[in-house]
């Protein structure tokens, strides 16, 4: 428990951040954020943009899986609706980025709802089979109908925006960094309504929330929908910075990593997406510009890049073993251990 | 409170964590500084994942192209460097790996992994406006000099490696009837439409068509209907090697006397000698000589000098693209212009009649984006070796 932290109405006590400190920290990482763009160069805007879609989708995925622990792997299929979305509004109605990133979310929340009506029935394992089946489900359609493009896909224009086209990382991060943080802000304010509060119960104990008199049919659809909108707004994301989607572009692993970032991360935590989606998406890079270091050049690269991806699963081995709640606990020990320094923690 | 305490252990990794992120994330800034003169060949090759097995073959092609040119005095005395990074075949890294190559180099020319990799860069390379690619795709949608400026393919694309094999069976068998088994994958129906219109004006007819999961195991079903239409030629193509020796063993033991075919990616004499006693006389379109091929090729002499253990086809494709890029390169600087796309895209497209020391039997010529040629061969099983079964076809 922090000290001097008084609350003195439950508006206070409920409230997203609670503490001087808090403000501070949110406005360095504000900070930062803003001037990232101005200091990194394109290779860390586009790492920056990735990881930004990543965790939007991861934040997505939690509120379903780490929330609500309705298990699910079709995200990517979610996503790759929300951006055959936004690609054939642009191509073929020219309509706006807002509108055509709503309408992703908006058209992936109801391939999410379709999905979510075997949860009531199934669970766990059985309902993460449900949910493949809707990746080849969403794969076949992307394959096969003309205006999706067949295998080849889409190619889309640049996003364009007052004037401008989004055509480089640096001014895609203006698009794509500021729609995940507003999502972010919502997941983690969902958890504050009776809403959110429902989804906890449901994973906690279905049956007791039902007899609490929480409806399980409503509650379920409504995490999934919220959770594909997210899929599909990440998914619009993706269009507008690859510009270029095919079938190919959303597989099944796509959805497993997805999964496995909130694992790392932490199931249940909006600060595990943001970790999760940020080690999974970066740890590989790091480790390959560690491995830059070393004397050898193009020789070593073919040997080393298996023992990169080796390290790479050792690692998430390791955080999993040692720390089963994921990153996000591991940030709440550190912070923890802050917080009472210099007593014994 | 205990849970909560942090351990000495504990702290001492993290700190250790931090530090080894804190020098990944410093490092770009301590790049070398780049010899200017230096013409640079960047690289997304897949060095793991589904397709390490040729993505080694290309690194270590471009890595000796590289090492022979350096150790002849470079290009007007100018060294190459090659900057290879691994992509594991996925798209997203293989961005990354060029944004994160080209913000440490100035690259000239750039070697790309996949079809939704040229796709995905197109338009940055059109922006950047100084870098020329080439890649492991042939896709026929990037056989198109105006939508893909600054790209060329290492060989036929897919539609004119099937144009390749169906003009050999013209020629073999006149009026034959050919099947297409293909993969449900961009890859696998690249060439299906276009081809079977060029078959029809070859004279040949196509009696069926089958699309399979890009991964089937169980092709059963399928060869009992490729058995009905009984073609005189079955042409795989979207596959390295599964299903091929399924529908091989299963149509001989069914009694078809189809002759069988393959293209590029499947051909390489090491997955073809996979099919085992059944794959004997198995064919395909290849537009390079194999590695063992006796015919008089001085750069498959220079190779085999290299690299006495054989060399993959993969490996000959990605020293092809490496003297490809090097020769535009090497025009430009003659010419006394500027190393843009533009202009090494003129060079390349300047070749006629290039001799490329025998890694293709002929000489070519690059009008538009791809090098149409290439040569039926054949797998002779007890030799354990892939033997020329036509002359060099050009289209």
């Amino acid at each position: 428990m922090r000290i001097g932290t008084l609350k003195e109405s439950y508006v206070a006590d409920a409230a997203l951040f609670d503490s001087r400190t808090q403000h501070v920290w949110l406005a360095i990482a504000a900070a930062a954020l803003l001037l990232f763009p101005f200091m990194a160069n394109d290779y860390w805007l586009y790492m920056a943009c990735l990881v930004a879609i990543n965790i939007a989708s991861s934040a997505g995925l939690n509120i379903l899986t780490g929330y609500t622990g309705l298990v699910s792997l079709g995200q990517a299929a979610f996503m790759g609706l929300g951006a055959y979305t936004v690609a054939i509004l642009q191509l073929r109605w020219g309509t706006p980025l807002a509108l055509n990133l709503l309408a992703a979310g908006v058209v992936a929340m109801l391939g999410g709802l379709i999905v979510g009506v075997p949860s009531l029935r199934v669970k766990g394992l059985y309902l993460a089979i449900v949910t493949i089946a809707a990746t080849f489900i969403a794969h076949f359609l992307f394959a096969n109908f003309d205006f999706t493009g067949g295998t080849s896909g889409l190619s889309m224009r640049p996003a364009r925006v007052f004037g401008t086209d989004l055509d480089t990382s640096f001014r895609l991060y203006w698009l794509i960094v500021p729609v995940t943080v507003l999502m972010l802000l919502g997941a983690a304010n969902l958890f504050r309504t009776r809403i959110g509060r429902a989804f906890i119960a449901i994973r906690d104990r279905d049956i007791s929330a039902e007899v609490l008199g929480i409806a399980l049919l409503k509650y379920k659809l409504l995490s999934f929908g919220l959770s594909s909108f997210y899929a599909g707004v990440a998914g619009g994301l993706f269009a507008y910075f690859f510009r270029v989607i095919t079938p190919e572009s959303f597989p099944l692993s796509m959805s497993i990593f997805f999964l496995a970032a909130i694992i790392v991360g932490g199931m249940g935590s909006t600060l595990g997406s943001i970790l999760g989606a940020a080690f999974m998406t970066m740890v590989p890079e790091l480790l390959k510009l560690v491995f830059d270091l070393l004397p050898g050049g193009a020789d070593l690269t073919v040997f080393l890049a298996p023992v990169r991806l080796v390290i790479f699963g050792a690692l998430i081995i390791v955080f999993l073993v040692f720390e089963p709640l994921g990153l996000a606990e591991m940030w709440r020990r550190t912070r923890r251990f802050f917080h009472l320094w210099p007593f014994k923690n | 409170m205990n849970q909560q305490a942090m351990s000495p252990r504990r702290r001492g990794l993290m700190l250790g964590a931090a530090a080894t992120g804190l020098a990944a994330l410093t490092q770009p800034l301590a790049v070398l500084a780049q010899d200017a003169s230096e013409i640079v060949i960047g690289g997304s090759i897949p060095m793991t994942g589904v397709f390490a097995f040729a993505g080694v073959g290309i690194n270590d092609g471009i890595q000796d192209y590289v090492k022979i040119i350096n150790d002849a005095g470079g290009i007007k005395g100018r060294k190459v460097k090659y900057v290879p990074e691994d992509t594991a075949y996925k798209v997203d890294v293989s961005v990354a790996a060029f944004k994160k190559i080209t913000s440490q180099n100035k690259v000239n020319v750039y070697y790309g992994d996949s079809t939704g990799f040229a796709k995905t860069i197109n338009p940055e390379l059109e922006r950047n406006g100084n870098i020329l690619m080439a890649g492991a795709s042939f896709a026929s949608e990037l056989n198109d000099p105006k939508k893909y400026p600054h790209q060329f393919l290492v060989g036929p694309d897919y539609t004119e490696m099937f144009g390749i094999l169906l003009k050999h069976i013209a020629k073999e068998k006149p009026g034959a009837k050919v099947a297409f088994v293909y993969s449900d994958s961009e890859f696998g129906r690249d060439p299906i439409e276009k081809s079977e219109a060029a078959a029809k004006q070859l004279g040949l007819t196509v009696a069926i068509k089958i699309m399979t999961a890009a991964g089937s195991v169980d092709v059963s079903g399928e060869v009992i209907k490729l058995r009905r239409a009984a073609p005189d030629y079955t042409i795989f193509h979207g596959y390295i090697l599964a299903p091929i020796p399924e529908f091989i063993t299963q149509g001989k033991q069914q009694g078809m006397k189809s002759k069988w075919m393959g293209t590029f990616w499947t051909m390489d004499s090491s997955t073809v000698m996979k099919m085992g006693a059944d794959g004997d006389g198995f064919m395909g379109v290849m537009p390079y000589r194999y590695y063992y091929d006796t015919e008089a090729a001085p750069m498959l002499e220079k190779i085999r000098a290299m690299r006495p253990e054989y060399q993959s086809t993969a490996y000959t494709q990605g020293m092809l693209a490496a003297m490809l890029f090097l020769e535009s390169v090497k025009r430009c600087l003659d010419a006394g212009k500027p190393l843009t796309g533009d202009a090494m895209k003129a060079a390349l497209n300047s070749l006629k009649d290039f001799d490329t020391g025998g890694l293709i039997g002929v000489p070519i010529s690059i009008p538009g984006n791809s090098i149409p040629v290439g040569r039926v061969y054949k797998a002779d099983m007890k030799a354990q070796k892939m033997v020329p079964a036509s002359d060099w076809i050009k289209l």
